[in-house]
Protein backbone atom coordinates (compact mmCIF):
# COMPACT_ATOMS: atom_id res chain seq x y z
CA UNK A 1 0.00 0.00 0.00
CA UNK A 2 1.08 3.50 -0.95
CA UNK A 3 2.51 5.91 1.86
CA UNK A 4 0.39 5.06 4.63
CA UNK A 5 1.64 8.48 6.49
CA UNK A 6 0.77 10.54 4.32
CA UNK A 7 -1.27 12.90 6.39
CA UNK A 8 1.33 12.95 9.19
CA UNK A 9 4.10 14.85 6.89
CA UNK A 10 1.87 17.70 6.21
CA UNK A 11 0.24 18.27 9.83
CA UNK A 12 -0.90 21.95 8.88
CA UNK A 13 -1.72 21.39 5.36
CA UNK A 14 -2.45 24.35 2.83
CA UNK A 15 0.08 26.84 4.11
CA UNK A 16 -1.52 30.45 4.77
CA UNK A 17 1.43 32.01 3.70
CA UNK A 18 2.53 32.70 0.24
CA UNK A 19 5.11 30.43 -0.98
CA UNK A 20 7.30 31.37 -4.17
CA UNK A 21 7.52 28.01 -5.16
CA UNK A 22 4.06 26.92 -5.26
CA UNK A 23 2.53 27.56 -8.87
CA UNK A 24 -0.76 28.63 -8.61
CA UNK A 25 -0.29 30.29 -5.10
CA UNK A 26 -0.94 34.16 -5.20
CA UNK A 27 1.74 36.56 -4.72
CA UNK A 28 2.53 38.21 -1.97
CA UNK A 29 3.70 41.33 -3.58
CA UNK A 30 7.60 41.26 -2.84
CA UNK A 31 8.66 39.75 -6.10
CA UNK A 32 8.92 36.42 -8.12
CA UNK A 33 6.62 37.50 -11.01
CA UNK A 34 7.65 40.80 -12.99
CA UNK A 35 5.68 40.56 -15.66
CA UNK A 36 2.78 42.89 -16.01
CA UNK A 37 3.85 44.38 -12.58
CA UNK A 38 2.84 48.00 -13.10
CA UNK A 39 2.00 48.03 -16.67
CA UNK A 40 -1.31 46.25 -16.62
CA UNK A 41 -3.87 48.01 -18.56
CA UNK A 42 -7.33 48.74 -18.19
CA UNK A 43 -7.99 46.00 -20.90
CA UNK A 44 -5.95 43.63 -19.52
CA UNK A 45 -8.13 43.91 -16.33
CA UNK A 46 -10.94 43.90 -18.14
CA UNK A 47 -10.21 40.21 -19.60
CA UNK A 48 -8.79 38.91 -16.40
CA UNK A 49 -12.00 40.13 -14.88
CA UNK A 50 -13.90 38.42 -17.82
CA UNK A 51 -12.17 34.87 -17.56
CA UNK A 52 -12.39 34.79 -13.31
CA UNK A 53 -15.91 35.79 -13.35
CA UNK A 54 -16.58 32.99 -16.03
CA UNK A 55 -15.54 30.20 -13.66
CA UNK A 56 -18.02 31.67 -11.45
CA UNK A 57 -20.46 28.76 -11.13
CA UNK A 58 -17.89 26.30 -11.22
CA UNK A 59 -16.23 27.57 -7.83
CA UNK A 60 -19.59 28.13 -6.35
CA UNK A 61 -20.63 24.75 -6.51
CA UNK A 62 -17.45 24.11 -5.52
CA UNK A 63 -18.02 26.44 -2.62
CA UNK A 64 -21.14 25.16 -1.57
CA UNK A 65 -19.63 21.18 -1.44
CA UNK A 66 -16.72 22.50 0.84
CA UNK A 67 -18.90 24.54 3.06
CA UNK A 68 -22.02 22.78 3.22
CA UNK A 69 -23.79 26.47 3.48
CA UNK A 70 -25.01 28.42 0.89
CA UNK A 71 -24.27 31.18 2.98
CA UNK A 72 -21.28 30.59 3.40
CA UNK A 73 -20.39 29.28 -0.07
CA UNK A 74 -21.24 32.69 -1.46
CA UNK A 75 -18.90 34.55 1.39
CA UNK A 76 -16.39 32.11 0.27
CA UNK A 77 -17.04 32.82 -3.47
CA UNK A 78 -16.49 36.82 -2.64
CA UNK A 79 -13.58 36.36 -0.57
CA UNK A 80 -11.78 34.30 -3.27
CA UNK A 81 -12.60 36.83 -6.22
CA UNK A 82 -11.76 39.79 -3.61
CA UNK A 83 -8.06 38.03 -3.03
CA UNK A 84 -7.65 37.18 -6.86
CA UNK A 85 -8.12 40.57 -7.61
CA UNK A 86 -5.66 41.80 -5.15
CA UNK A 87 -3.49 39.11 -6.64
CA UNK A 88 -4.46 39.49 -10.57
CA UNK A 89 -0.70 40.39 -11.02
CA UNK A 90 0.46 37.01 -10.36
CA UNK A 91 -1.75 35.65 -12.22
CA UNK A 92 0.14 35.04 -15.67
CA UNK A 93 -2.04 34.86 -18.90
CA UNK A 94 -2.75 31.94 -20.65
CA UNK A 95 -2.29 29.16 -17.55
CA UNK A 96 -4.76 27.37 -15.66
CA UNK A 97 -7.06 29.94 -14.06
CA UNK A 98 -9.67 27.79 -12.95
CA UNK A 99 -6.84 25.98 -11.25
CA UNK A 100 -5.20 28.94 -9.18
CA UNK A 101 -8.99 30.09 -8.04
CA UNK A 102 -9.43 26.73 -6.68
CA UNK A 103 -6.02 26.85 -4.97
CA UNK A 104 -6.90 30.38 -3.58
CA UNK A 105 -10.60 29.06 -2.65
CA UNK A 106 -9.70 25.84 -0.67
CA UNK A 107 -7.07 28.21 1.12
CA UNK A 108 -9.22 30.55 2.09
CA UNK A 109 -11.54 27.61 2.75
CA UNK A 110 -8.86 26.25 5.44
CA UNK A 111 -7.85 29.55 7.11
CA UNK A 112 -11.15 31.10 7.55
CA UNK A 113 -13.60 28.12 7.99
CA UNK A 114 -11.21 25.63 9.37
CA UNK A 115 -8.61 27.60 11.40
CA UNK A 116 -5.87 26.58 9.01
CA UNK A 117 -5.94 22.91 10.67
CA UNK A 118 -7.34 20.34 8.19
CA UNK A 119 -9.26 17.67 10.26
CA UNK A 120 -7.35 14.69 11.27
CA UNK A 121 -8.74 11.70 8.35
CA UNK A 122 -8.50 8.24 9.21
CA UNK A 123 -5.55 6.51 8.08
CA UNK A 124 -6.59 2.70 8.19
CA UNK A 125 -8.97 1.11 6.11
CA UNK A 126 -11.51 0.55 8.55
CA UNK A 127 -15.31 1.04 7.67
CA UNK A 128 -14.00 1.09 3.80
CA UNK A 129 -15.92 -1.03 2.14
CA UNK A 130 -16.50 -2.04 -1.70
CA UNK A 131 -19.22 -1.61 -3.11
CA UNK A 132 -18.47 -4.10 -5.35
CA UNK A 133 -17.87 -6.73 -3.78
CA UNK A 134 -20.90 -6.49 -0.96
CA UNK A 135 -23.29 -6.64 -4.09
CA UNK A 136 -21.53 -9.72 -5.81
CA UNK A 137 -22.33 -11.21 -2.38
CA UNK A 138 -25.62 -9.75 -2.02
CA UNK A 139 -27.71 -9.36 -4.58
CA UNK A 140 -27.69 -10.10 -8.58
CA UNK A 141 -28.80 -6.60 -9.46
CA UNK A 142 -25.52 -5.28 -11.93
CA UNK A 143 -23.40 -2.73 -9.92
CA UNK A 144 -24.09 -0.05 -12.58
CA UNK A 145 -28.02 -0.64 -12.04
CA UNK A 146 -27.75 0.51 -8.29
CA UNK A 147 -26.00 3.24 -9.07
CA UNK A 148 -28.18 4.82 -11.41
CA UNK A 149 -31.49 4.17 -8.88
CA UNK A 150 -29.50 6.60 -6.52
CA UNK A 151 -30.98 9.94 -6.46
CA UNK A 152 -28.90 12.96 -7.22
CA UNK A 153 -29.41 14.66 -3.94
CA UNK A 154 -28.22 11.67 -2.28
CA UNK A 155 -24.87 11.23 -4.50
CA UNK A 156 -24.27 14.95 -3.32
CA UNK A 157 -24.87 14.29 0.38
CA UNK A 158 -22.68 11.52 0.05
CA UNK A 159 -19.94 13.64 -1.42
CA UNK A 160 -20.63 16.18 1.46
CA UNK A 161 -20.04 13.33 4.09
CA UNK A 162 -16.34 12.78 2.94
CA UNK A 163 -13.81 14.48 5.32
CA UNK A 164 -12.54 17.75 4.22
CA UNK A 165 -9.34 16.67 2.20
CA UNK A 166 -10.96 13.18 0.77
CA UNK A 167 -13.89 15.87 -0.19
CA UNK A 168 -11.55 18.06 -2.21
CA UNK A 169 -9.71 15.95 -3.98
CA UNK A 170 -13.24 14.16 -5.23
CA UNK A 171 -14.15 17.38 -6.09
CA UNK A 172 -11.09 18.43 -8.45
CA UNK A 173 -10.54 15.29 -9.88
CA UNK A 174 -13.98 13.58 -10.12
CA UNK A 175 -15.91 17.00 -10.69
CA UNK A 176 -13.75 19.44 -11.75
CA UNK A 177 -11.90 16.64 -13.78
CA UNK A 178 -8.11 18.22 -12.83
CA UNK A 179 -5.14 15.92 -13.50
CA UNK A 180 -3.15 14.33 -11.10
CA UNK A 181 -0.77 17.45 -11.34
CA UNK A 182 -2.95 20.19 -11.28
CA UNK A 183 -5.24 18.58 -8.56
CA UNK A 184 -1.44 18.14 -6.32
CA UNK A 185 -0.72 22.24 -7.09
CA UNK A 186 -3.90 23.05 -5.75
CA UNK A 187 -3.75 21.27 -2.78
CA UNK A 188 -0.03 21.73 -2.30
CA UNK A 189 0.39 17.96 -1.67
CA UNK A 190 2.58 15.23 -3.91
CA UNK A 191 0.49 13.42 -6.61
CA UNK A 192 0.97 10.31 -4.31
CA UNK A 193 -1.41 11.81 -1.90
CA UNK A 194 -3.59 12.75 -4.14
CA UNK A 195 -3.58 9.23 -5.57
CA UNK A 196 -4.19 7.66 -1.75
CA UNK A 197 -6.78 10.39 -0.81
CA UNK A 198 -8.44 9.68 -4.10
CA UNK A 199 -8.93 6.16 -3.71
CA UNK A 200 -9.93 6.21 0.20
CA UNK A 201 -12.51 8.61 -1.07
CA UNK A 202 -14.17 5.96 -3.81
CA UNK A 203 -14.19 3.50 -0.96
CA UNK A 204 -16.13 5.42 1.04
CA UNK A 205 -18.50 6.93 -1.40
CA UNK A 206 -19.12 3.44 -2.39
CA UNK A 207 -19.63 2.28 1.04
CA UNK A 208 -22.34 5.26 1.69
CA UNK A 209 -24.09 4.85 -1.48
CA UNK A 210 -24.14 0.99 -0.77
CA UNK A 211 -25.70 1.63 2.95
CA UNK A 212 -28.05 4.20 1.16
CA UNK A 213 -29.69 1.36 -1.17
CA UNK A 214 -29.10 -1.01 1.29
CA UNK A 215 -31.79 1.46 3.43
CA UNK A 216 -33.80 2.42 0.73
CA UNK A 217 -34.34 -0.84 -0.30
CA UNK A 218 -32.72 -0.98 -3.50
CA UNK A 219 -30.54 -3.60 -2.80
CA UNK A 220 -31.88 -6.20 -0.18
CA UNK A 221 -28.74 -7.48 1.88
CA UNK A 222 -30.62 -11.06 2.43
CA UNK A 223 -28.09 -13.70 3.74
CA UNK A 224 -29.94 -16.86 1.94
CA UNK A 225 -29.75 -16.06 -1.51
CA UNK B 1 -0.68 -8.44 -15.39
CA UNK B 2 -2.35 -10.38 -12.49
CA UNK B 3 -5.82 -8.89 -10.88
CA UNK B 4 -3.75 -7.41 -8.21
CA UNK B 5 -1.88 -5.13 -10.42
CA UNK B 6 -4.73 -4.45 -12.60
CA UNK B 7 -6.78 -3.09 -9.19
CA UNK B 8 -3.84 -0.95 -8.18
CA UNK B 9 -3.88 0.61 -11.72
CA UNK B 10 -7.52 1.10 -11.77
CA UNK B 11 -7.88 4.66 -10.72
CA UNK B 12 -5.19 5.72 -12.81
CA UNK B 13 -6.70 3.87 -15.57
CA UNK B 14 -10.53 5.22 -15.00
CA UNK B 15 -8.57 9.13 -14.64
CA UNK B 16 -6.73 8.63 -17.39
CA UNK B 17 -3.42 9.18 -16.32
CA UNK B 18 -1.49 5.96 -17.27
CA UNK B 19 1.00 5.94 -20.29
CA UNK B 20 -0.19 4.30 -23.25
CA UNK B 21 2.22 1.65 -22.55
CA UNK B 22 0.20 0.76 -19.28
CA UNK B 23 -3.01 1.64 -21.07
CA UNK B 24 -2.49 -1.19 -23.33
CA UNK B 25 -1.70 -3.64 -20.50
CA UNK B 26 -4.52 -2.77 -18.40
CA UNK B 27 -6.68 -3.35 -21.58
CA UNK B 28 -5.54 -6.18 -22.04
CA UNK B 29 -6.10 -8.00 -18.38
CA UNK B 30 -9.67 -6.54 -18.55
CA UNK B 31 -10.39 -8.58 -21.66
CA UNK B 32 -9.70 -11.75 -20.25
CA UNK B 33 -11.08 -10.99 -16.74
CA UNK B 34 -14.28 -10.54 -16.18
CA UNK B 35 -13.98 -9.54 -12.37
CA UNK B 36 -11.95 -6.65 -13.01
CA UNK B 37 -13.71 -5.74 -16.02
CA UNK B 38 -16.98 -5.24 -13.86
CA UNK B 39 -14.58 -3.39 -10.86
CA UNK B 40 -13.68 -1.21 -13.85
CA UNK B 41 -17.17 -0.89 -15.29
CA UNK B 42 -18.21 0.37 -11.55
CA UNK B 43 -15.70 2.91 -10.97
CA UNK B 44 -16.20 4.39 -14.39
CA UNK B 45 -19.96 4.80 -13.19
CA UNK B 46 -19.42 6.12 -10.27
CA UNK B 47 -16.97 8.66 -11.29
CA UNK B 48 -19.57 9.90 -13.85
CA UNK B 49 -22.08 10.10 -11.53
CA UNK B 50 -20.26 12.22 -9.04
CA UNK B 51 -19.66 14.52 -11.82
CA UNK B 52 -23.37 14.71 -12.96
CA UNK B 53 -24.73 15.17 -9.92
CA UNK B 54 -22.68 17.82 -8.12
CA UNK B 55 -22.37 19.40 -11.31
CA UNK B 56 -26.01 20.93 -11.11
CA UNK B 57 -26.99 24.90 -10.24
CA UNK B 58 -25.02 27.88 -10.21
CA UNK B 59 -24.13 31.09 -8.31
CA UNK B 60 -26.74 32.72 -7.23
CA UNK B 61 -27.68 35.67 -9.46
CA UNK B 62 -27.90 37.93 -6.73
CA UNK B 63 -23.74 37.11 -5.88
CA UNK B 64 -23.16 37.42 -9.99
CA UNK B 65 -24.20 40.66 -9.75
CA UNK B 66 -22.36 41.86 -6.55
CA UNK B 67 -19.17 40.07 -8.22
CA UNK B 68 -19.14 41.93 -11.08
CA UNK B 69 -19.85 45.46 -9.44
CA UNK B 70 -16.67 44.54 -7.45
CA UNK B 71 -14.57 43.28 -10.79
CA UNK B 72 -15.99 45.79 -13.35
ZN1 LIG C 1 -8.30 -9.50 -13.04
Amino acid sequence: MVEVAEDAAETRGPAAEPTPDHPVRPDDGTGGSDRGRSGRDEGSSRSFAEEAIGHLDTLYRGALRLTRDPAQAEDLVQDTYLRALRYQNSYQAGTNMKAWLFAIMRNLFWDRFRGGRPEDVSLDGDGEVSLYDTLRDQTAMPEAEVLDRIATDEVVRAVERLPELHREVVLLVDVEGFSYKDAAEVLGVPIGTVMSRLHRARRQLQKALYEYARESGIVHADRDR
Amino acid sequence: MNCQDCLERLDRYVDRELTDAEIEEVKRHLVDCPPCEDHFRLQVHLKRLVKVCCDQGGAPAHLRAKLRQILF
